[in-house]
């Protein structure tokens, strides 16, 4: 682009934003009104963010400065009074999004938080597995109070050759088929669990399906499985 | 003197069997006439949901969301598309929130109505069924006006809706509730206090509170049992705190708190709940505003992951979504409610009669795509 042109270009934007469209829809070259209709609208884009990113930047300053000394972020505040009771339990470092544990204790912990009352975490929400990928398998658990109305989430990863973690079907008892579900499609081992089988697919079904690098079985029953050619479509 | 036992017979009900509502079997343990054990056998559905949305962008899972609960497939929409903006910090505008809302509480209608009907229907009561399914045809005629398909939409999208409401819609859907309001009274007439209908519903498959939040039922099926928890008004989602209208909940007014009839009650009661709603959100919608305004060019949630619940016509549907920042999900993950429904009918159903099972089964109103997934 020459340097008129641009100069041009620049011209007509600014037209454009007083709100004159005349002048660019006048102009006969169709690739430089293309040119000058698209740096409008970029301009027009970049007016929208500045206005409107002043006040959310605000916001967050704010937010910082009020959770920074004791957090009141659920996952923090209650990490910290599991992490008080069950001394070394945490497995990483605490943060607002998650709690991470180790596998060891997890079921006298999952019994506590139930029956404490002042936590009463009455309600397994969901409970689903992850595939980290560098061999590792992950367990996630969102846990609700339907009594005081606060949730958290709790992870506990496993490496894949032992991908064990104690069952807690028996304190909340739709964990029971929500393990049984997270085995059927990642394979991690629930100890304790009293009805331990697949929960989707058959089964003699071989191995985990949403393990990343799961491959689908040739033949099922001498029923060959069809291959899709180029991964799923 | 000992009781006597007979020997046990295992009885298979389905995968094929019109009471199971879709293809579930029952592995069902009988002593005579009375259950002792029942197993719920499911996946004959399971059409690798999960897997799929591993492997396509955040939109592109909209439509598939829709043939989970099929019956319901507004909600499904609503529920995915209000995670992902959630994750993304995406606001939407007011039009598309009222629009939403509409179609959400429509949807309720319909979803309800047909859980009644095919209730009915399982007992024994074949016209209150055709009455219902009559109404239900004039909302999916809505729906189809709107959107031009009549069950399965993909109508919400992540930032808006496909279609703004056609001309006439808001008279279309006064007029619609106007002519339905009356109606609830001619079911209750035909069937709620029917005799036959009470006698074989109430004081069946008592559910307890507790038992119900340990494993996670939700919805009408938790409300039934006495519980005032409902996420519309308990942890608001898009503008449902504009609206006045009851959490309707069961108690025991022919037999006991938490049986068939308070489950088939209550949503009798919603159903009237969500007129209330309508009424609100046709009257207060805005007139003007584009429904594509907020569209993103690109959906790219930030890294990060997100569970987020709303209400359904089954209960709280929760999607926990994991991002890595791509334009494809690292992990969708759907909590179904009909899925926690079924895993308490081993708890609900064992002791009582064959017959019974049918009743009590009906009245979780499961949806088995949305199960099996």
């Amino acid at each position: 682009m020459s340097a008129d042109q641009e100069k041009l270009i620049a011209e007509l934007v600014e037209k454009g934003l007083a709100g004159d469209m005349d002048e660019i829809n006048a102009i006969e070259d169709r690739v430089l009104r293309g040119k000058v209709k698209s740096a409008l609208a970029k301009a027009k884009r970049a007016a929208k963010t500045t206005t409107t990113a002043a006040p959310a930047e605000e916001k967050r300053v704010a937010e910082t400065i009020a959770d920074t000394p004791p957090s009141d972020n659920p996952n923090q505040k209650f990490g910290q009074i599991i992490e008080d009771t069950f001394q070394g339990s945490l497995d990483a470092e605490l943060n607002d999004t998650h709690i991470q544990l180790k596998p060891d204790n997890w079921f006298e912990i999952a019994k506590w938080l139930k029956s404490e009352p002042s936590l009463h975490f009455d309600s397994l929400q969901c409970h689903t597995g992850m595939d980290m990928g560098e061999n590792m398998l992950e367990a996630r658990y969102n846990l609700h109070s339907m009594t005081h109305d606060h949730k958290i989430e709790i992870r506990i990863a496993v490496s894949r050759e032992k991908a064990n973690i104690p069952s807690i079907e028996q304190i909340w008892r739709i964990g029971d088929w929500f393990e049984r579900e997270t085995y059927d499609m990642f394979g991690i081992f629930f100890d304790g669990h009293r009805d331990h089988r697949r929960m989707l697919l058959p089964e003699d079904w071989e191995g985990y399906p949403l393990r990343k690098d799961y491959e689908v079985q040739e033949t099922y029953h001498g029923i060959a499985i069809p291959k899709v050619k180029e991964g799923w479509e | 003197m000992g009781v006597i036992h007979g020997e046990e017979m295992v009885l298979n009900i389905g995968p094929q069997h019109p009471s199971t509502h879709g293809v579930l079997r029952l592995k069902v343990k009988t002593d005579g006439e009375i259950i002792s054990e029942i197993t719920p056998v499911i996946g004959y559905l399971h059409r690798c949901f999960e897997k799929h949305c591993e492997n396509m962008t955040y939109d592109q899972v909209i439509p598939y969301t829709d043939r989970c609960d099929y019956l319901a497939a507004m909600a499904n929409n609503f529920g995915y598309v209000v995670a992902v903006e959630e994750l993304m910090e995406l606001k939407v505008p007011e039009k598309v929130e009222y629009i939403r809302v509409i179609m959400a509480e429509f949807q309720r209608i319909a979803s309800h109505l047909l859980a009644l009907g095919v209730y009915g229907l399982d007992i024994g009561a074949f016209t209150p069924f055709l009455f219902m399914l009559r109404d239900r045809e004039r909302i999916l005629d809505m729906f189809e006006m709107t959107c031009g398909a009549r069950l399965l939409y993909n109508y919400m999208w992540v930032g808006g809706v496909s279609h703004d409401l056609p001309k006439g819609f808001v008279e279309t859907a006064f007029q619609f509730l106007d002519y339905f309001e009356p109606q609830i009274d001619e079911y209750n007439k035909l069937l709620t206090y029917n005799k036959i209908f009470v006698e074989r519903t109430a004081d069946i498959g008592v559910l307890p509170a507790d038992v119900a939040i340990s494993y996670g039922v939700s919805g009408p099926n938790l409300r039934a049992s006495g519980v005032k928890w409902d996420l519309r008004r308990n942890a608001p989602y898009s503008i449902y705190d504009k609206f006045e209208f009851d959490v309707c909940i069961g108690d025991g007014s022919k037999g006991t708190l938490g049986d068939c009839w308070d489950r088939y009650y209550v949503r009798m009661l919603e159903v009237k709940e969500s007129v209330k709603i309508l009424r609100q959100a046709l009257a207060q919608i805005p007139k003007d505003g584009d429904v594509h305004q907020a569209l993103p060019k690109k959906i790219r949630p930030p890294k990060g992951s997100i569970y987020s619940r709303t209400e359904t016509p089954r209960g709280d549907l929760g999607f926990y979504i994991e991002s890595d920042g791509s334009p494809i999900p690292n992990r969708v993950k759907m909590r179904s409610p009909a899925f926690t429904a079924l895993a308490v009918l081993g708890e609900l159903a064992g002791g009582w009669m064959m017959s019974d099972v049918i009743s009590i089964l009906g009245s979780l109103d499961i949806v088995l795509g949305e199960i099996d997934r």
